[in-house]
């Protein structure tokens, strides 16, 4: 037996030489020797987990997102997602800077700008305010700024043939304090879903539930194919519930565990807001793959005085304004005639005063907290975010996403610099900012409040 | 990913030098002439192409592996890894990036057995794929590594259909141009020009197969530097020529004998 054993060893060819297997090995940096995170998770989720985490040389104090991936060794989507951040440039995209691969323990690490805030925790804030009648102090151009900015980081996502795929508040980031003040960053591209099978991985997503709301009524229907139109719905309901502080399209979710793309409640809910799509408005809705259970299941006479105007009327939008044609345009039932992120960028509604800025605090103070260390707590954590489903929405998904380069040296890596975009002037900070600072406008975002102080607050509101 | 090439990492990364190219292959050119190391690669595309063909993986697919197999060989001598872990480490790699579905582990390991033992019997003899799946998950961090993380890889084929449509739809052009661009991979032009040039230079071959002299303006009105061309044109054509007065199945196993090869680690 021992002779055995010594004979498939020595058949066996070698497979990687030995000096450069060593040459490799010195040469390569391990994530914890460069980077101080223990103890500072931000974020989790089936991407994995997020730390906030500094050099160790202090070559800089620069904040970084350190992602570490679900699972070990190369999934389709960790490869997706590092091909595809490679690649991609564009201020108001996550950038990857580098990325770590660990040996020992075959875990994957991504490394990031860190982005304090996102819009999962900052309408949460505003909602937390308005329940205590508070207000929250932000540039009355914050919300067209977010827009504008989400806009300019798909259509180039778009343009290179990119599909989101996942957009939701927790997915968009904003930076804080730093030379990139209040800039939205998209995270968590859909590395993962097929084209052409967009609800495979959902069966496959455990404890965290996936959210609905966001779900363009195409892929309810049984849409196969992920489309730009698609994300663009998502936009619109963003833009929706910035405005209002409410998502538009809430809906009692339960653990959704399967793979079948029909959704009852949740058309119901877009139904009760947009009203039942009439058949001139979608010619193409009976071609799609679930349009026999959608006239089984639905009465077009119950939804007979539903529309979005009367909606976003309620919660103080009126449908005179720019805001509100804007949206409509955005939250097009049929995917053939929503608009494009490029048209959505020429609208009207941004060449309003007050114009979108750069920095979309407008050099204003940031009203919202910055992000919580979580603790390692499993078993914790998971009673909450149960209770956290069920009154809210999914949990927040968290920081990040950004990539780039192995190519660690910034000298090195001109490829990969941050370009700033044409469309954007440059007031981040100084001058910009203090100019900014004089159109400031106390309001309250979204709120409901009762008194001398709501009609102030409704001007401001159309004026979003 | 169809965006913008001339921002892309292959452009800003991967076009690289033949002077750079020919000095850091020195070491391997010690051992091998260089017509015997272009006869290595030939042998271990076709390993690429088979492994890929088996597995029913795009052309696309196929070529995006041949590349990362090639970007490999560039920076690092053959010995550094064995290239028969290294082929089918690429198209493990490639498939994922191009999602196009996962290859299982197992399904993967027993495509490279059947193939090495039906297909390349006449290189490999009796003897088996020797590697298992721990072999090509480690190699393929070193891949990942050493391809400085680069996986989205521009081709020919696409800029290939946009020019024969510009021609006016010739499926013959189009059918002999794709083949030639697939024979590309066994040279170095993929590391050295543009996808739209290599595919101009197999359309002007195709042209030439075809005795098409009525396209001579269309390739006159190109605003591209023709020298190029020329040179894809050359590299691919040798290839050609090499073919004809070589035969693989007799001289691979001698080749692969003078191949240098990994050292183990030294006996304590």
């Amino acid at each position: 037996m021992g002779d055995n054993f010594q004979n498939n060893k020595t058949m066996a060819p070698v497979m990687m030489d030995y000096e450069f297997k060593i040459k490799t090995q010195n040469e390569r940096s391990k994530v914890e020797d460069l980077f101080d995170y223990e103890g500072c998770k931000v974020g989790r989720g089936t991407y994995g987990h997020v730390y906030k985490a500094r050099r160790k040389d202090g070559s800089d104090t620069k904040d970084y997102a350190l992602k570490q991936i679900e699972g070990t060794g190369l999934s389709m989507s960790a490869c997706r997602e590092i091909a595809l951040l490679r690649e991609l440039k564009h201020p108001n995209v996550i950038n990857l800077i580098r990325v770590f691969l660990s040996h020992t323990d075959r875990k994957v690490w991504l490394l990031f700008d860190y982005a304090e805030h996102d819009l999962w925790h900052i309408i949460k804030f505003h909602r937390a305010a308005k329940a205590n009648k508070k207000s929250v102090m932000v540039p009355k151009g914050m919300v067209k700024s977010l827009l504008y900015q989400i806009l300019d980081g798909i259509h180039y996502l778009h343009s290179n043939w990119v599909l989101h795929r996942d957009l939701k508040p927790a997915n968009i980031l904003v930076m804080g304090e730093g030379p990139e003040r209040g800039r939205v960053k998209i995270a968590d591209m859909g590395f993962a879903r097929l084209f052409n099978a967009p609800l495979k991985p959902l069966a496959d997503l455990d404890p965290v539930v996936v959210t609905f709301w966001y779900r363009a009524p195409e892929l309810l229907l049984g849409a196969r194919h992920y489309t730009k139109a698609i994300d663009i719905w998502a936009i619109g309901c963003i833009f929706a519930e910035l405005l209002t502080s409410e998502p538009i399209f809430h809906c009692r979710q339960e653990d959704i565990k399967t793979s079948n793309p029909y959704h009852h409640d949740q058309l119901d809910r877009i139904f009760n807001v947009m009203g039942f799509p009439q058949e001139k408005d979608w010619e193409d809705i009976r071609k799609m793959p679930e349009h026999a259970t959608l006239v089984k299941d639905f009465k077009r006479s119950n939804y007979q005085n539903c529309s979005l105007s009367k909606y976003m009327d309620r919660h103080k939008i009126k449908p005179d304004s720019k805001a509100f044609s804007l949206l409509q345009r955005l939250l097009l039932m049929d995917p053939n005639r929503r608009i494009t992120s490029e048209q959505a960028m020429q609208d009207p509604y941004f060449s309003e005063d007050p114009l979108p800025t750069q920095d979309v605090f407008a050099g204003c103070p940031i009203p919202y907290p910055k992000r919580e260390f979580l603790t390692d707590d499993d078993q914790e954590d998971k009673g909450e975010s149960k209770a956290r489903q069920n009154q809210q929405q999914q949990q927040p998904n968290t920081q990040q996403n950004q990539v780039q380069a192995n190519n660690h040296d910034h000298a090195a890596n001109n490829a990969k610099r941050m370009r700033m975009s044409g469309q954007n002037q440059g007031n981040t900070g100084g001058g910009g900012g203090q100019q900014e600072f004089h159109q400031q406008q106390q309001m309250m975002f979204g709120g409901q409040q009762q008194g001398g102080g709501s009609q102030q607050q409704n001007n401001f509101q159309q004026r979003f | 990913m169809a965006g913008n090439f001339w921002q892309s990492s292959h452009h800003q990364q991967w076009i690289l030098d033949k002077q750079d190219l020919v000095r850091d292959r020195q070491l391997d050119l010690a051992k091998l002439s260089e017509e015997e190391y272009q006869k290595i690669f030939n042998f271990f595309a076709s390993i690429i192409q088979v492994l890929g063909e088996q597995l029913k993986l795009r052309q696309q697919v196929i070529a995006t592996a041949t590349v990362y197999f090639k970007r490999f060989y560039a920076r690092n001598s053959l010995k550094c890894i064995d290239p028969l872990l290294l082929a089918p480490t690429c198209v493990f790699l490639a498939s994922k990036v191009e999602e196009f579905g996962v290859i299982s582990n197992s399904r993967l390991i027993t495509t490279c057995q059947t193939v090495i033992k039906n297909k390349f019997s006449y290189a490999y003899g009796q003897q088996e794929f020797p590697y298992r799946t721990n072999h090509i998950l480690e190699c393929e961090f070193y891949l990942l590594e050493n391809l400085d993380c680069c996986l989205i890889v521009y081709q020919p084929y696409r800029p290939l259909l946009l020019f024969v449509q510009d021609i006016g739809q010739d499926d013959q052009l189009l059918t002999y141009a794709w083949r030639i661009v697939n024979d590309s991979l066994r040279t170095d032009v993929s590391l050295l020009y543009p996808p739209y040039q290599i595919a101009i230079g197999a359309l002007h071959i195709a042209c030439v197969m075809l005795g098409k002299e009525n396209l001579k303006p269309w390739f006159a009105e190109l605003n591209v530097d023709m020298d190029k061309i020329q040179e894809i044109v050359r590299s691919i054509i040798n290839l050609y020529e090499m073919w004809k007065s070589y035969d693989e199945k007799k001289e691979i196993q001698s080749l692969l004998g003078k191949m240098p090869k990994p050292c183990p680690a030294p006996q304590r």
